[in-house]
């Protein structure tokens, strides 16, 4: 068909001759990315991976074997999980994938496989090799820093031809998948950049000299404040509203404030940075900006099970029946990200350590007047049903979301650049993706014509080491 | 009851509230059509002797559902309680509300030709108070929680005071008697949970909310008791228990009236200025189920609330935070002409 060579000629690769060159290619060897290799890839079942998985190799500054073996492992796990993305991905309508925006996302999946198939047959046994795939794998993560907002975009042109229902569905398990793949890689980048060898070979000057950074492992914080990030985000989303609308609500922070977990710092701040912009907006609008918003920060007691049960595989976690638990679970993760794809999210997510680690819940509760019935039904829909016409076409044309989307919307679209992700409604449901990949949730309250409350629980990753 | 496995109906609880059930069918349908007020006080006394004899069901149900646990799966049982009980409720309130109207019929002030406007009848049309008053009924249910858990624990144990805020002054239509059955457990929970907590001497308040929109009344009951377990989280809706099992069972055994004896025929209808609250005129189980020492823990008050709080197409919701305290927000529709719930949720969506 006429279309086919279109999209291959615009993704830039052809079947099936030539290598994949991309300018940020750099010295980063690929290889093709035949379609064999994707069925074959994507035909392994996916091994479930664990915290204590990426936690394993030690703590931080890592030898030299030990980051041999963390760059292996990763390189063990990532090709099959980037397999299953691009299949998901082809299993979208045709129309839908042509979309000069998906079809993007698509090609940066099969750059990224390509960058991978070099290793396909090799370990990693020197430093210098390691070093090289630690340039793979930040080319990995800068190629697909705004998978969301692209495709975001793409399924909104495309909307015609995929139901908002299927979009839910797809975006579900692909963005649960993409928190872990990212993950993984970011992982290994920053044991890499906090180890031995790496410490060895730079200078003084390119060393970490966080003090801060001995209670990290790779990208997880052992000992996180949550009070501080929710400081740091009211500090962010409220300067944006004083520059909007004059003036910005306070927050209170009651319960236990000292309360420290093992988590990765950049996931909260995300899913307090979405749930903040919500409350304050609310808050405002409503007029009630003399009013603070209250966080409770509640630590949940450890038991002594923790440490027994810290060292078996999580396949004893407990799966709850349907219906008996919301979506605010402290299940197994299986159950929260299972809702749409039972079978194959399971083992695609990231399990947390155990059913029992000591976690945190936050409840959020603000005087905003609450979310209105008809809304409520759409709060966990990824943005697609709730703009007209006019507003989708002002968004799709390039526009920051100004016009027709309400001011924080335009708050968001300005500071943060070209990401209009928060206009576009993605901020709940990817942040209930982000919770739930460990095993935490959230769950809205809302009463209508007072306010709203949010509980956000997050297990912690437990006691490592 | 009749599709209920055979294995079930083996268990003599359940057997027994079969067997009422068909009484009660077969004297019922041997009524005639009612023509005359003879008639209807012939009807209205079947009526009151059924109502009488059923009031042991629910805890009858409850002992038979846990003990058929190894028979049955947990979601039949569930299912086949809700949907149980929601017929029953919507039975009982048929039969209550001719009742009351009857009794109202009856009453002098109705022959009176003119209408008192100060007679409290008028705010009632048969069992149902046009005018909930949301404060009044929860600073009710608050006093009457709080002195049954003093009574109970002694009085060297300081209770939480309860705190009401919000949307004090919204009326709504309601059957009181359900609706303080709901904030009564709801209370009940948040107290002793409170109190069971390693005690200071200042225990922490639990926070009434009341926000009143259009469509419905919303009534959040925040407690700072600790949360609830991990491990009872799955079964708090459930009537089939979890780890709990053997000590609900036993706790079920001593709940008044369930000794099926003259003991229940013999309760009289209580008068509504005796009992404290309003329209409890044909000796409600919910009163004697309300009415037990509070270390009675029979492991039926959340998903009973429930039921209840759906019938009138609300709902009960709870969030916990593990380790501090608990929310239960529940929500009443207050328009009053919203159809009974009769199906489950799940025959719902299948529709």
């Amino acid at each position: 068909m006429l279309g086919l060579r279109a999209v291959a000629r615009h993704s830039g690769f052809s079947r099936p001759a030539t290598t994949l060159i991309t300018p940020r290619a750099r010295h980063i060897q690929t290889a093709t990315v035949k379609d064999a290799d994707i069925a074959r890839l994507a035909a392994k079942p996916l091994h479930p991976l664990t915290l204590a998985d990426l936690c394993k190799h030690g703590r931080p500054p890592l030898s030299e074997q030990a980051l041999l073996n963390s760059a292996n492992f990763t390189l063990d796990i990532l090709p099959s999980r980037l397999a299953h993305r691009i299949q998901s991905l082809r299993s979208l309508p045709y129309i839908v994938v042509a979309n000069p925006n998906v079809s993007k996302i698509h090609g940066n999946y099969v750059h990224s496989l390509s960058t991978l198939l070099p290793y396909a047959e090799r370990r990693i046994e020197t430093l210098k090799e390691e070093v090289q795939f630690t340039e793979v794998m930040a080319d990995l993560v800068q190629t697909h820093s705004n998978t969301i907002g692209i495709l975001a975009r793409g399924f909104l042109e495309a909307r015609k031809y995929i139901t908002a229902k299927e979009v839910t569905r797809f975006l579900d398990e692909h963005l649960r998948a993409r928190i872990g793949t990212r993950l993984i890689a970011e992982q290994h980048i920053a044991l890499h950049f906090s180890s031995k060898p790496h410490n060895d070979l730079s200078d003084s000057e390119h060393q970490n000299p966080h003090a801060q950074e001995s209670t990290y492992i790779g990208v997880i914080d052992t000992a996180l404040k949550p009070a501080d990030i929710i400081r740091r985000c009211e500090a962010t989303v409220g300067e944006i509203c004083e520059l909007n609308y004059g003036v910005r609500p306070t927050v209170n922070i009651i319960g236990h404030p000292e309360t420290e977990i093992a988590h990765i710092p950049m996931h909260l701040e995300y899913i307090l940075t979405e749930l903040l912009k919500n409350s304050f907006r609310a808050t405002i609008e409503a007029g009630m900006e003399k009013e603070p918003i209250e966080i409770t920060i509640a630590p949940a007691p450890a038991t002594e099970e923790q440490t027994r049960l810290l060292k078996n595989k999580p396949e004893q976690a407990v799966q709850h029946t349907e219906g008996v638990i919301t979506n605010y679970d402290q299940g197994s993760v299986d159950y929260a990200s299972g809702s749409n794809k039972p079978d194959l999210s399971a083992s695609a997510n990231i399990r947390p350590l155990d059913k029992n680690t000591p976690g945190v819940t936050i409840r959020i509760r603000d005087r905003g007047g609450g979310v209105s019935p008809e809304n409520y039904a759409k709060l966990w829909e990824y943005g697609f049903t709730t703009f007209n016409e006019d507003e989708i076409n002002d968004k799709v044309s390039g526009g920051n979301g100004n016009s027709g989307g309400t001011a924080l919307d335009a708050i968001s679209g300005g500071a943060g650049g070209s990401s209009s992700l928060a206009g576009l409604g993605y901020g709940l449901p990817l942040g209930r993706a982000y919770a739930e990949y460990f095993g935490g949730g959230i769950a809205v309250q809302s009463m209508w014509g007072w306010g709203t409350d949010v509980y956000l629980s997050l297990r912690g990753v437990g006691k490592i080491g | 009851m009749q599709t209920l496995p055979y294995s079930a109906l083996t268990n003599q609880h359940i057997s027994h509230v079969y067997e009422l059930y068909y009484t009660a069918f077969e004297r019922l349908r041997k009524v005639p059509e009612v023509r005359t007020m003879n008639d209807n006080d012939k009807f209205c006394d079947v009526l009151k002797m059924c109502l009488k004899e059923h009031l042991s069901v629910i805890p009858r149900l409850a002992m038979g559902i846990l003990e058929i646990q190894d028979s049955v799966s947990g979601d039949e049982c569930d299912r086949f309680m809700t949907t149980l009980l929601r017929s029953r409720i919507s039975r009982r309130v048929i039969a209550e509300q001719h009742l009351a109207l009857t009794e109202t019929f009856h009453s002098p002030w109705h022959f009176d030709g003119k209408k008192s406007h100060m007679s409290p009848d008028d705010e009632f049309v048969g069992e149902i108070f046009l005018k909930c008053n949301a404060k009044e009924i929860i600073e009710q249910c608050a006093k009457t929680a709080s002195e049954l858990t003093a009574k109970a624990y002694g009085p060297d144990v300081a209770i939480p005071k309860i705190v009401l805020q919000g949307h004090l002054d919204t009326t709504f239509p309601y059957i009181p008697s359900h609706l303080e059955y709901i904030i009564g457990e709801l209370f009940r929970n948040s107290i002793q949970a409170v109190v069971e907590q390693e005690g200071s001497a200042k225990p922490p308040p639990i926070e009434v909310l009341v926000c009143e929109a259009a469509q419905h009344v919303i009534i959040r009951v925040s407690d700072q008791g600790g949360g609830i377990d991990r491990d009872i989280l799955p079964y708090l809706w459930s009537f089939a228990k979890g780890p709990r099992r053997k000590k609900r069972l036993q706790n079920l055994g001593q709940v008044p009236q369930l000794a099926a004896t003259m003991q229940e025929l013999q309760l009289p209808p209580s008068d509504p200025d005796v009992v404290g609250a309003t329209g409890e005129k044909f000796g409600s189980p919910l009163a004697t189920l309300s009415s037990r020492p509070p270390d009675l823990r029979i492991g039926i008050g959340l998903p009973m609330s429930r039921i209840y709080a759906e019938y009138w197409a609300g709902s009960l919701e709870l969030h916990s935070l593990e380790g501090y305290g608990c929310d239960a927000f529940l929500q009443i529709s207050r328009l009053g002409n919203r159809n009974e719930v009769l199906s489950t949720r799940a025959t719902m969506d299948a529709v």
